[in-house]
């Protein structure tokens, strides 16, 4: 029944001019989301009220790569124009009319190159960005205070982030498909991995501390456990093309990625096959998605300039449940647990209505890859036995560690 | 890092060697909480207290005996209330009584002392009196002032036909519905039983009972719809396995001629004939027996009014209601009705809410009416395997998702076999003599070539020709044996038999 009720799509926020590259949730409450493009336009969205909080049309000259928030009243902003700019939005009207001169920012951070990223320190006023190289800087300081690289490395960075539990370790992304870690107490580098293919977006799990997920441009997502760098825990696959972000949601069992493909999808940790997908015919590529901290809703930004919301679970009824219809949820819930593995029942619950052009492709898909797995054994056939033996899955992703 | 990998193996230490498939999921046996009995008791007794009458619509006259008069007391206000308060006092005493007088945490029958009395000696009266007074309200009398074989299912919510099935076995008298399985028990005039589904336009099972019409068919609740009592007018009375039709399980025959029968929830079966009224109960009425005596009676009660039209057990409560000439007759029978009933399947006490909710959730989970069949266990059962596999002496090598194409259209009988007559034309040709006409070899070719005109696609087919694979010419024996058998199958239904024997049939070679 859950298949007649499921209208995950909530609404829509306009008000970007081109596409949405980044976006950043406000920690601490559930209405404040800031989300930044390609124009160079920040806006702070109230996404109950569906209205703008905060609007800079011009906060960066090129594109705005990354936001971040340095606590409640204040947000961070990378561009390519070599900034990092800290903001106040304290006071502002209701309406988000804002003063007639353009905002200016409460302090710039001049860097020798382009930003990719940036994220905060939990608690610290530290923060850290990534251009070909992570830096560390002090929000008081207008330089940065450390440079972490591993020493072979010349790459770009394309993404970083601090780990949720211990704040002092730091992962990142690079373009010559590496995932590096970090940690500022040592200053240095710890422990890189190199992957078959690059990686475009980074989480840590917030309910494992060891736990990251990656999503990668060969149309999976990978969770590694950085204690064991050698293969990941688990391989989500259902993307038809590159997957471009990913968040997880804050209890740590479910995560919603964003592809190339033009579609949301929301994962259950551990099931690596058939989450939920949303797409909608102007919904063009999904550039980044986020939880809301009550894990309830997913937001997406995308190529169109929108930022949509939509419900993590499509079918709930976002209105007052009485106990009685909790009771006649959870024993449905039960009954679908009960029956998963009949046939008709799984059927059911596992198809999801997906456009045509993502449909040809996850067919084309599974035809390439089914005559990749048939050469692959016919090949193993003839020749002599033990000499060709099958590789698992998982241990063909990491190319090799260094510490 | 260090701290972050403690952290990290405090939840959950890095396992070296992952759960698999093979490892094994069964629950871990832990140990089990002894919950108290003691409460079980205090329940039932709290909620056998206060389900009754509410206190003021319980007769109050005649107060019971032992209240205090206070006829000394002139305030006629005053007296009342405390006439009212002591005769209050002594019914709750009496009901405090019969809570620790009956066992109330054992279900059963009544017992009697001593080898000499027997438990259906015991009138209606003893068992009155030992009872406790909300169970012996139940024994009441009231009395009052009198096709041709179609079996049809209708659909209540919808109003619409299902389906018509005729019987063909006449008239039928009687007709009950066997709770586990939703299959309808039909009696008819010539003393068949007949088992009907909405699938089936013939009977699923078909009977011969008894030897004149039957009067009366009841399915036992009780077991799971195993066993079916039937009556017919010849005075016998059957009880059979549902499961074996071969014979009765117990036959007698009751000297009061046509007999009505019912089951109670908990297995006892109630026979009333002629000028009586008979109760058998569980383990002696469903044991095979090979004589035709009657089973050991648990319980009678003597019906004057003939003849008895009806009889049925009162769901939830010990009270059997039997309907005879004169009106109806309700008779106290311990241990016929469940005591512990499951609330979310039927539940006794339920308010108008409950029962809304009930009719809703009934519609909701309607199941289809071709899904019911004799054996309820079918839906949710594994498929039988597919007859078409390629199996060679019944050892699987490779899986049909890992066979090469050409395989795979042959097992799924789609292959184009037209290369390969050749091989096959010695062996085919064994004695089928259908005579249907057969293209030559050259005419096959053509009418395939049409379109494909690559001669080295021809070239290439020439090659594979000449690849014999022993595996694939077994498995194309054996699909097609599986092939002339289901066409000599078809051909004996259809009635054409076996082909006659021509003379140089000696000379065939034998595949």
């Amino acid at each position: 029944m859950e298949r007649i009720f499921a209208k995950p799509f909530i609404g829509a926020l306009e008000g970007h001019v081109d596409a949405v590259e980044c976006m950043a949730r406000q920690p601490g409450t559930l209405d404040m989301v800031a989300s930044g493009s390609w124009d160079g336009g920040l806006i702070v969205h109230n996404i109950i009220k569906k209205s703008q909080q905060m609007r800079i049309d011009v906060a960066h000259k090129g594109k705005i790569t990354g936001i971040t928030f340095a606590d409640s009243n204040r947000l961070l902003s990378c561009g390519v124009d070599r900034n990092v700019k800290l903001w106040d939005f304290r006071d502002v009207d209701e309406n988000g009319a804002g003063p007639s001169e353009p905002r200016k920012p409460l302090s710039v951070f001049p860097g020798k190159t382009a930003f990719n990223s940036i994220d905060h320190h939990r608690s610290d006023p530290l923060f850290a960005t990534a251009s070909n190289i992570v830096q560390v800087w002090d929000e008081t300081k207008s330089a940065p205070i450390s440079n972490l690289t591993f020493p072979t490395s010349s790459e770009t960075i394309s993404a970083v982030r601090f780990n949720l539990s211990e704040s002092s370790v730091l992962a990142s992304i690079g373009s010559d498909r590496t995932f590096t870690l970090y940690d500022i107490r040592t200053g240095k580098a710890e422990r890189r991995v190199i992957m078959q293919m690059r990686s475009n977006s980074l989480s840590w799990s917030p309910t494992f501390p060891t736990s990251v997920l990656l999503a990668s441009e060969d149309h999976n997502l990978y969770t590694f456990d950085i204690r064991s760098l050698t293969h990941p825990t688990q391989i989500y696959k259902a993307h038809v093309s590159a997957v471009m972000s990913c968040d997880w949601s804050p209890t740590g069992t479910h995560f919603v990625s964003g592809g190339w493909d033009r579609t949301v999808r929301i994962w259950k940790e551990g099931q690596g096959t058939a989450p939920e997908v949303y797409h909608t015919k102007r919904m063009q590529r999904v550039m980044s998605t986020l939880f809301t901290a009550d894990a309830r809703f997913v937001l997406s930004g995308s190529d169109d300039g929108n930022l949509r919301i939509w419900k993590a679970k499509a079918h709930e009824k976002l209105g007052i449940i009485d106990s009685r219809e909790r009771a006649a949820l959870e024993y449905r819930e039960r009954l679908k647990e009960k029956w998963k593995m009949d046939a008709q029942v799984s059927k059911v619950s596992r198809s999801r209505h997906i456009p045509k052009p993502v449909h040809k492709a996850a067919q084309l898909k599974t035809t390439m890859l089914e005559a990749h797995r048939v050469k692959e054994e016919r090949r193993r056939k003839h020749t002599r036995a033990g000499e060709n033996k099958p590789k698992a899955e998982r241990k063909k992703v990491v190319i090799t560690e260094q510490t | 890092m260090d701290s972050l990998f403690a952290k990290a193996d405090a939840i959950q230490p890095l396992r070296k060697r992952r759960k698999t498939e093979k490892d094994d999921h069964r629950p871990k046996k832990t140990k089990a909480s002894g919950s108290g009995s003691s409460s079980h008791d205090a329940t039932l007794t709290s909620v056998a207290q206060s389900t009754g009458l509410p206190k003021s619509l319980r007769s109050s006259s005649p107060p019971p005996e032992g209240t205090r008069a206070y006829s000394h007391i002139k305030d006629k206000k005053l007296r009342t209330q405390l006439t009212r308060e002591s005769s209050q006092a002594v019914r709750a005493k009496k009901l405090v009584q019969d809570a620790d007088l009956l066992l109330t945490e054992e279900k059963g029958l009544m017992e009697v002392e001593g080898d000499m009395e027997k438990t259906w000696r015991v009138g209606q009266d003893e068992v009155t009196d030992a009872a406790g007074q909300e169970a012996a309200r139940g024994r009441k009398e009231w009395r009052l002032d009198g096709n041709p074989g179609y079996l049809k299912y209708q659909d209540t919510s919808t109003g619409q036909l299902v389906v018509e099935h005729r019987t063909k076995l006449g008239a039928c008298t009687t007709m009950t519905q066997n709770q586990h399985n939703a299959v309808i028990h039909l009696g008819h005039q010539n003393g068949t039983v007949t088992l009907w589904t909405p699938n089936l336009p013939h009977p699923a099972v078909r009977l011969l009972a008894h030897l004149g019409p039957v009067a009366s068919i009841s399915v036992d609740a009780s077991t799971g719809g195993r066993y079916m009592a039937t009556s017919g007018q010849d005075g016998a009375v059957k009880v059979w396995d549902c499961r074996n039709w071969k014979g009765a399980v117990r036959t007698w025959n009751t000297r009061g001629g046509a007999a009505e029968l019912e089951w109670s929830q908990r297995g006892a079966l109630v026979v009333g004939t002629g000028g009586s009224v008979n109760v058998y109960v569980k383990p002696a009425i469903q044991t095979p027996f090979a004589g035709t005596v009657s089973p050991p009676l648990y319980m009678t009660h003597p019906i004057p009014h003939r003849p008895i039209s009806s009889v049925r057990f009162c769901p939830f409560q010990d009270i059997l209601t039997i309907g005879h000439s004169d009106g109806l007759s309700s008779i106290l029978v311990p241990g016929a009705g469940e005591p512990n009933f499951d609330s979310s399947e039927a539940d006794p006490f339920e308010n108008k809410k409950a029962r809304r909710e009930r009719e809703v959730k009934g519609l909701l989970d309607k199941i289809q009416p071709d899904m019911i069949s004799v054996n309820p266990e079918f839906v949710g059962s594994l498929a039988p395997e597919p007859k078409l596999t390629t199996a060679v002496n019944d050892k699987h090598d490779i899986p049909f998702a890992r066979l090469p194409r050409m395989e795979r259209l042959r097992v799924s009988g789609k292959a184009d076999e037209t290369e390969e007559t050749e091989d096959e034309g010695d062996d085919g040709e064994a004695g089928d003599g259908e005579g249907k006409p057969k293209l030559t070899k050259a005419e096959k070719e053509k009418k395939k070539m049409r379109g494909k005109n690559k001669s080295m696609k021809r070239y290439l087919r020439k090659q594979r020709k000449n690849v014999i694979d022993p595996k694939a010419v077994a498995v194309r024996h054996k699909l097609a044996k599986q092939r002339d058998e289901k066409e000599r199958a078809k051909a004996e239904a259809r009635g054409e038999g076996q082909p006659k024997s021509v003379a140089l049939d000696r000379f065939k070679r034998r595949s």
